[in-house]
């Protein structure tokens, strides 16, 4: 439809998001990383499967999701 | 039959609308045939021509105040209107926003940038093409060097380490604190290097414009593409800030003013309207005037009714009860162009000339074509 129809990109199999790839079998050890942001302190917090939900500088249990890295499109109206 | 020709005294008389406490008399112009009994009002450019008048009062690079006298209300409204609305501009249209973790929403952040209003070579702008926006039925135009303008606004904060220790101050504690219209980066595309090149070059008027505040980590990386379009489309592509124009007010003191009144007279109107003048001896000496045996006092006069606001405070009082007539001078348009700062003011009102132009040429074919 749009003229500059946005492509999702293809991330690879070493991001969480990829459902062929690493989720499923994300059961071995060198499951992949996903980042996440410290509540209090916002420090990047890479956790993997399994990790305990806490943050690796403070302590603090509450822990964000970046923001997408895809591009979002608005009209300046 | 020859027609009747109208005194000079009854053409002034005409050309007066009446601003009363409550009312407004004598408002639409009559000079159009049929109106006045046996008088004939044939428009002719002639006798435009011989009535037309072009006076400036300020001529700035930004904003500009000139006077059409002798011209129909019609018209006058027709080149306020194109001023506003049909002057094409050139303003960010779409945003591509690949990433922002500063406390502005995305679309709000968006609306603002649309409203910088960009500067560049006016001949670049003339040559720039309009983009096509894509409908169901036909695709649309898609970006290129001519329809296009890329921007790119790329910004991250992070702390100063050279700040002093005890520093408050957000600007020096952190680099990039502030995000304002400067850091918006011309990208120039394809023949844009030629167009828009030195001063020419996209920018905006104001640098700083404060677009976003960000905090240490927070980042900005979007791409802005400007297109060409007209204020009547949206705001952002309307070329003034204001253009607006009034007309020149007529005041009549009808009666003498003198003395004590006269200076309450003068407080009534804005600095500069009223003047304090003595009563010569010839006025007190002629019978009737109403001068008589006030040789020497104060006399109020109008000395620019162009300055006045006609605020009508001097009609709430009863002292000046029927001694003075408040007016407006009905083909006398004080024009007020400010411009966003693309165009300068004197060349905008030229532009509005020409979009006129084109659209009676465009009505003209109109009618051509419906008389084959």
């Amino acid at each position: 439809m749009s003229r500059e129809a946005y492509q999702v990109p293809s991330m690879g199999a070493q991001t969480a998001f990829d459902t062929q790839g690493g989720y499923g079998s994300a059961m071995n050890v060198d499951s992949p990383s996903v980042v996440y942001l410290c509540g209090e302190c916002s420090a990047r917090v890479p956790l993997k499967r399994g990790d305990q939900i806490r943050c690796k500088d403070c302590g603090h249990r509450v822990l964000y999701k970046e923001r997408t890295k895809r591009m979002v499109q608005f009209q300046a109206r | 039959m020859a027609p009747l020709v109208p005194s000079q005294e009854e053409l002034q008389r005409r050309r007066i609308i009446g601003i009363n406490p409550e009312t407004v008399t004598n408002i639409p112009s009559t000079d159009f045939p049929g109106h006045w009994p046996g008088e004939s009002h044939e428009w002719a450019l002639d006798t435009f021509k011989n009535g037309f008048q072009v006076e400036f009062h300020r001529n700035d690079r930004f904003e500009s105040s000139f006077s059409l006298i002798g011209l129909d209300a019609a018209v006058a409204n027709a080149f306020r209107r194109i001023l506003m609305a049909e002057i094409p501009t050139i303003a960010i249209e779409d945003c591509f926003i690949h990433n922002n973790t500063s406390v502005i929403q995305d679309e709000v952040l968006a609306s603002r940038l649309g409203l910088i209003p960009l500067k560049g070579s006016v001949e670049g702008i003339n040559w720039m093409h309009w983009v096509k926006k894509e409908s169901d039925d036909e695709p649309g135009s898609g970006a290129c060097d001519f329809n296009t303008i890329v921007l790119r606004l790329d910004v991250e904060c992070y702390k100063n380490e050279y700040a002093d220790k005890d520093e408050q101050d957000p600007r020096k504690l952190y680099t990039n604190a502030h995000v304002y219209a400067k850091d918006l980066m011309f990208h120039p595309v394809g023949r844009q290097e030629d167009f828009f090149v030195g001063d020419g070059a996209i920018a905006p008027v104001n640098p700083d414009i404060l677009i976003a505040k960000l905090r240490p980590g927070q980042k900005i990386e979007m791409e802005l593409h400007c297109v060409k379009g007209i204020g009547a489309d949206h705001a952002k592509f309307s070329p003034v800030a204001t253009a607006s124009y009034r007309l020149l007010p007529d005041i009549k003191i009808e009666r003498p003013i003198i003395g004590e009144d006269a200076r309450k007279f003068a407080k009534c109107f804005p600095k500069g309207v009223i003047g304090l003048e003595p009563v010569t001896a010839a006025e007190a000496a002629r019978s009737g005037s109403g001068y008589e045996g006030h040789a020497g006092e104060q006399k109020a006069v109008v000395k620019d009714a162009f300055k006045d606001t006609v605020s009508r405070e001097c009609l709430r009082y009863d002292e000046f009860q029927g001694k003075v007539k408040l007016g407006r001078v009905r083909d006398h348009f004080i024009f007020n162009v400010e411009s966003t700062g693309q165009f300068e003011s004197d060349v905008l009102f030229l532009e509005a000339v020409k979009v006129l132009k084109f659209k009676c040429a465009r009505w003209k074919r109109g009618l051509t074509d419906l008389m084959a």
